[in-house]
């Protein structure tokens, strides 16, 4: 989000998820597609049919990596160098695109500094890729005409995630592969409707739209529409809540919607704590999940079938859906329950249906200025930003411009993760998701179908680590890392390299974010759960 | 036998209002959002009926649905007498006589395989049976086949010649009526029944009527040799090659599994409502799950995907063809439009007829 | 494939007190007699159906099974284990070896389970009557086969020679070892063997396919083979090697089910059903063991 954002001026995905299908190139990274995206990893398919070239840049030989024409298995946490070496050889093969970063972007100099000091032998080094490898890497996407980069994650959720999302973008912008159809680059959003939820001001620092809270223009636009008095300053972000945050700041109350932090959220004892030591927790969710557990009050919520709106996905589609069964017993819509809390509460927020929520919306937010539902009514939906009722919608991004004027070229230099294996803790942990379950579990664990297909959290090893510390595949294992233990189920895998680990997190026996760090990115505030130094033993319970 | 009849347009509603009165209606309906799907019709004025597009479902779910409870049971901690300590209670559905009109050739033929497997062994499914009697089936033949479609090559299409009570053809928008020929006894008597409503076709009409039949068996938009791909699988052919693109490509979603009008696997669970009791639920399932064939303690007889894959194309067209005589695959072409990864039983069946020529060519030297 | 017989009436009350009892999912009610402990994993229960008449009507063959029911567990195939002849009931061996079979565990003489059946193809008494039979058995792969050994000890004059090589971990985990003196008495030749030696064990040490090496095969042999998945691929592969015919070697298959009489599909084994058309069949019957 924010590294795009300063870039580009826009954090979301510049293109939309069918123009991958004409793609010529397509470099994907941090991203397990055809788990976590099917429906991207299916154009991805179809563009391959079609001749186009898949790059993968993953630590992990997943799926679609073992599809691709080239397969980057890098170091967890080594984005970075490796892109500045793409870069390099792009550089030094002249194939950048001259006119566009002179036209379109800003800071090249600063950038072509720092290429110009990059050791690729070095870079080979540190990422664990073969140097031809990048040199082929960099002409392939360089030379075509259409290259897009799709990425995930794997790359955000990194301390240095921000940073990395900049090298991509300083790596499109270098190419000249951005601003067109079918050429740009893709976050693909990590959960059903998180666009959505961003857009919506989900974001301590945001009204709906990214409008600043600390504008004072934006400030008073909402105070006179809303009626009321808004706090200036930011709120917090997720982790800062759930980790107590500094003391000044300290919460007395939470109401948390449909999100499980007891699962989720990196150092869970910490989360624990603080949520334990609120005066007062709400909790809505659609089933008793572990964080309602520990609330005052729950209140069940509706599922996406039971109450009607709209979701924006990726490629920043806003989708009308309907609702098709009422919701069970005391069940209600969040919206409900937002609109009933606020009423008791003193504000009485009376909107008739979804409907006229999203009128406001569309009156306060510009780029959904012309997102009405009677638009949406079969359709596809439309791409945002739609500036008023006539306006079709916007399928790709900076077209002639970027959002913020010039693309800014973003130097940035190799992070080293903030913990790296050493004797102690000799494997280095990468958390993701597998097929069947998705996230905590609270919408996959109760299906019976899903629970068969995976019913443990699974710890995958490669085979030659496990006869090293004598461990079969299948036995019960024990992960430590400096901040706690979490038992597994010990796989024997090749996706990865040697010294390298990956597990889920869909399961509460299995509470993986015990183990996380809670080292942030400085921008993005999105925690460094990829990549954790563990050590392996043998569970004696 | 009865002599075909023409049936206008214009009487089609009134026809169904009729039989409406003695059967629960089903038949395609478009919805407000552009989906036409065979749903059951309460209010013939209220509804869109759709004889244009091809409903996006099968008959399947009718007769045997997604999921269903067959049986509630009790477990009492302090009984009266041993037989209360665990003990089921059938809920049977009711059966309800209806009829499902303009029903399109394959998912008819799909609802007689369907016959066949619940059935026709030795234990009959009454589950089934209860939805299945008194059903009475009202078809139209597709002058213009669908983008997927290739029930000419799997033999159940365009039209019908058995099977059906009554089948519909287009006459085309001059003549603005449909040519009905009766099949088995529930349209022979619905034909005397409201005979107000039928005439007696013509010579012009079976001409027109037999025109679109041959017509429409020159519009598929899909080559697909069945045939020839059922005798290369009889000579064990093992297509390795698609076998091991496809595992790349399948996301396991069993989408084609329950898309599918002849996929009848089904799981049954037991699912606890409280300490005391519960329900046995049946729901579908598809072999493309690895958890389809796991067995307890984790030993999994078809444990690559590769092998699932093989197993439901292999499924479809030769051990169907071994165990019954013809390919269970009626070529709706719905697995094709549903696969995210293009899995799919053209592209399977395309391979093999590809490789066989290969393989032919070879033999002869070329 | 016709329809036309059935009309289109509602449902009266005879059929639907015939559909109860057509009911394929339904189980009845069995009571556990005894529980026989067989080794840390392994136990045979001793069942009796609790509906008199439905016990007295009860009858199965060797080589069949029944669906056994656990409270909110669903259901699970399992071998018959006891004599075909036996009184009261059947026996059922069961391994703990999931989440039902580890509740079957709990269970107490005098606990009720639910069980259908019998179902299944059974071992073909025709062909084996009078031939010389070689059982091959590994670990719980014995259940099966037991009511077949104790069919024909019991008709010493339409069975030809008996013989039974059966191979397990270790000397403890023999099933139903307190069997062997009385079959060895009515005239099986018992030949045990272990993987791991252990101190008061004197018989022989190694794969039960070792001991098949001194035995003679002919024309009027039938080997009955069952074990985990492996053990009958080797002793398939040696008998064969041996010159035994195919159709001539049998075992017994286990899968995953949910229905047991041949609509559900999980067990579908090429063409085959393994609950209808199986669980036993000849080593000719089956696929390519190396090629599945």
């Amino acid at each position: 989000m924010a590294g795009l954002a300063t870039t580009f001026g826009s954090g979301a995905m510049t293109n939309t998820i069918n123009e991958l299908e004409e793609a010529q190139v397509i470099l994907v990274s941090g991203s397990n597609t055809t788990v976590t995206h099917p429906q991207v990893a299916r154009r991805i398919f179809d563009a391959v049919d079609r001749g186009a070239k898949l790059i993968v840049i993953d630590p992990r030989k997943t799926k679609i990596a073992r599809h691709a024409h080239i397969h980057l298995q890098i170091r967890p946490g080594t984005d970075i160098p490796l892109l500045n070496a793409i870069m390099r050889c792009i550089l030094d093969e002249n194939l950048i695109d001259d006119l566009f970063i002179e036209m379109r972007t800003e800071n090249y100099l600063a950038m072509c500094d720092l290429l110009l000091r990059v050791d690729l032998n070095q870079a080979a080094e540190i990422t664990g890729v073969a140097a031809d490898d990048i040199a082929q890497a960099a002409r392939m996407y360089a030379r075509a005409q259409r290259s897009t980069i799709c990425y995930c994650l794997g790359v955000t959720q990194h301390t240095c995630g921000t940073a990395n999302v900049k090298s991509y973008a300083n790596l499109a912008m270098l190419t000249g592969h951005v601003e067109q159809e079918f050429t740009g680059v893709d976050p693909l959003r990590g959960q059903y409707n998180v666009q959505g939820a961003c857009d919506m001001g989900a974001l301590p620092g945001g009204f709906p739209g990214y409008q600043a809270v600390a504008d004072p223009e934006n400030r008073k636009k909402f105070e006179e529409a809303w009626g009321c008095t808004l706090p200036e300053n930011p709120g917090l972000t997720v982790i800062e809540m759930t980790h107590g945050g500094p003391d000044e700041k300290r919460l007395q109350a939470m109401f948390i919607m449909g999100e499980n932090p007891m699962l989720s959220d990196p150092v869970l004892d910490r989360v624990r704590t603080s949520l334990q030591g609120l005066d007062f927790l709400v909790v809505s969710d659609i089933f008793l999940t572990e964080t309602a557990e520990l609330a005052d009050v729950v209140l069940p919520a509706a599922c996406f079938a039971e109450k009607t709106g709209t979701v924006t996905n990726s490629e920043r589609r806003v989708q009308l859906s309907h609702k098709a069964v009422d919701p069970p017993g005391e069940a209600r819509a969040d919206g409900w329950i937002i609109q009933e809390i606020s009423t008791r509460m003193g504000y009485p927020m009376q909107y008739e249906s979804p409907r006229e929520i999203m009128e406001e919306i569309c009156l306060l937010t510009p780029i959904y200025g012309g997102i009405y539902h009677d638009r949406l009514h079969a359709s596809w939906g439309l791409q945002w930003p739609c500036l008023d009722r006539n306006h079709p919608g916007t399928p790709f991004l900076h077209k002639y411009n970027f959002t913020r004027g010039f693309g800014r070229f973003e130097p940035e230099q190799h992070v080293p993760p903030v913990e790296p294996a050493d004797n102690e803790f000799p494997f280095v942990l990468i958390t993701g998701r597998r097929y069947h379950q998705y996230h905590t579990g609270t919408m996959t664990r109760r299906s019976v179908t899903l629970t068969r297909e995976r019913d443990t959290s699974l710890l995958d090893m490669h085979p030659e680590d496990a006869k090293e510390l004598g461990l079969a595949d299948g036995c019960r294992i024990r992960v430590r890392s400096r901040r706690g233990s979490v038992p597994f189920t010990l796989h024997l895998s090749t996706q990865m390299d040697r010294g390298e680990l990956f597990s889920d997190f869909h399961f509460h026996e299995s509470p993986t974010n015990i183990l996380t760090l809670a080292d942030s990115d400085p921008e993005a505030k999105c925690p460094e759960y990829k990549c954790c130094a563990v050590a392996v033993e043998v569970d004696h319970d | 036998m009865i002599e075909t009849q023409t049936l206008h347009k214009d009487y089609l509603r009134p026809l169904l209002r009729k039989l409406g009165k003695q059967y629960r209606l089903v038949g395609p309906v478009r919805n407000r959002f552009g989906d036409t799907l065979y749903i059951e019709i309460t209010d013939l004025d209220r509804v869109d009926i759709d004889l244009k597009h091809q409903p996006q479902n099968s008959l399947k779910s009718f007769f045997f649905p997604q999921t269903e409870p067959l049986a509630s049971y009790i477990v009492d901690t302090e009984p009266l007498s041993p037989t209360q300590l665990y003990s089921f209670h059938p809920l049977l559905p009711e059966n309800r006589p209806t009829l499902y009109f303009g029903v399109r050739s394959c998912d008819l033929f799909a609802v007689l395989y369907m016959d066949m497997i619940f059935l026709g062994g030795k234990h009959r499914d009454i589950y089934y049976e209860q939805r299945r009697r008194g059903a009475v089936f009202i078809t139209l033949g597709c002058n213009e086949p669908f983008a997927n479609c290739f029930c000419n090559a799997t033999r159940n299409g365009p039209f019908l010649e058995f099977g059906f009570d009554l089948q519909l053809t287009d006459l085309g928008p001059a003549r603005n009526s449909y040519f009905v020929e009766a099949g088995k006894a529930n349209g022979v008597k619905i034909v005397r029944k409201w005979a107000r409503f039928f005439t007696v076709s013509t010579k012009e009409d079976r001409r027109f009527q037999y025109q679109a039949a041959l017509e429409a068996r020159g519009l598929f938009k899909q080559l697909v040799h069945v045939d020839l791909a059922c005798q290369e699988l009889e000579k064990g052919c093992e297509p390795e090659d698609v076998l091991t693109d496809f595992s790349q490509r399948c996301q396991d979603c069993g989408g084609c599994a329950f898309i599918c009008p002849t996929c009848t696997c089904f799981s049954i669970t037991d699912q606890a409502r409280d300490q005391g009791s519960g329900e046995r639920i049946r729901s579908w399932d598809g072999c493309t799950f690895a958890g389809f064939t796991r067995m307890a303690g984790g030993h999994n007889p078809i444990d690559m995907r590769r092998h699932r894959i093989r197993k439901r194309f292999f499924h479809k067209l030769k051990h169907d063809v071994q165990k019954h005589g013809r390919p269970s695959c009626v070529g709706c072409g719905r697995c094709v439009d549903m696969c995210f990864g293009g899995v799919d039983i053209i592209r399977f069946i395309n391979a093999i007829t590809e490789a066989g020529d290969l393989g032919r060519g070879k033999k002869r030297g070329v | 494939m016709e329809y036309d017989t059935y009309p289109s009436c509602s449902l009266d009350a005879r059929r639907q007190a015939q559909a109860g009892r057509d009911n394929i999912y339904l189980p009845d009610q069995a009571i556990i007699r005894n529980i026989i402990r067989e080794n840390s994993l392994v136990n045979t229960y001793e069942l009796t159906l609790v509906d008199e008449l439905a016990n007295h009507r009860f009858s199965f063959q060797p080589g069949q099974f029944m669906m056994i029911s656990m409270p909110h567990l669903g259901e699970a195939p399992i071998s018959f284990s006891s004599s075909p002849d036996g009184e009261d009931g059947f026996s059922l061996t069961i391994r703990n070896s999931g989440r039902l079979t580890a509740a079957v565990q709990q269970l107490r003489a005098g606990d009720i389970i639910g069980v259908r059946g019998p179902y299944g193809r059974p071992f073909p008494a025709d062909r084996l009557e009078g031939k010389n039979l070689l059982f091959v058995a590994g670990g719980i792969g014995l259940a099966p086969l037991r009511p077949l050994i104790e069919y024909w000890l019991s008709r010493p004059d339409e069975a030809g020679n008996l013989t039974m090589f059966y191979g397990s971990r270790t000397p403890e985990e023999f099933c139903f070892n307190r069997d062997f003196s009385r079959w060895e008495q009515n005239g099986l030749n018992l030949r045990l063997t272990v993987d791991q030696t252990a101190e008061e064990w004197d018989g022989s040490v190694g794969l039960v396919t070792s001991l098949l090496d001194g035995y003679t095969i002919d024309d009027e042999t039938m080997a009955l083979v069952c074990g985990p998945g492996i053990m009958i691929r080797f002793v398939f592969k040696q008998l064969q090697a041996m010159g035994m015919k195919a159709e001539n070697i049998i075992t017994t298959l286990e899968r995953h089910m949910k229905c047991g009489v041949g609509i559900c599909g999980h067990c579908h084994m090429e063409e085959k059903l393994v609950c209808i058309d199986g669980p036993v069949f000849t080593a000719a019957e089956l696929p390519d063991p190396d090629n599945p």
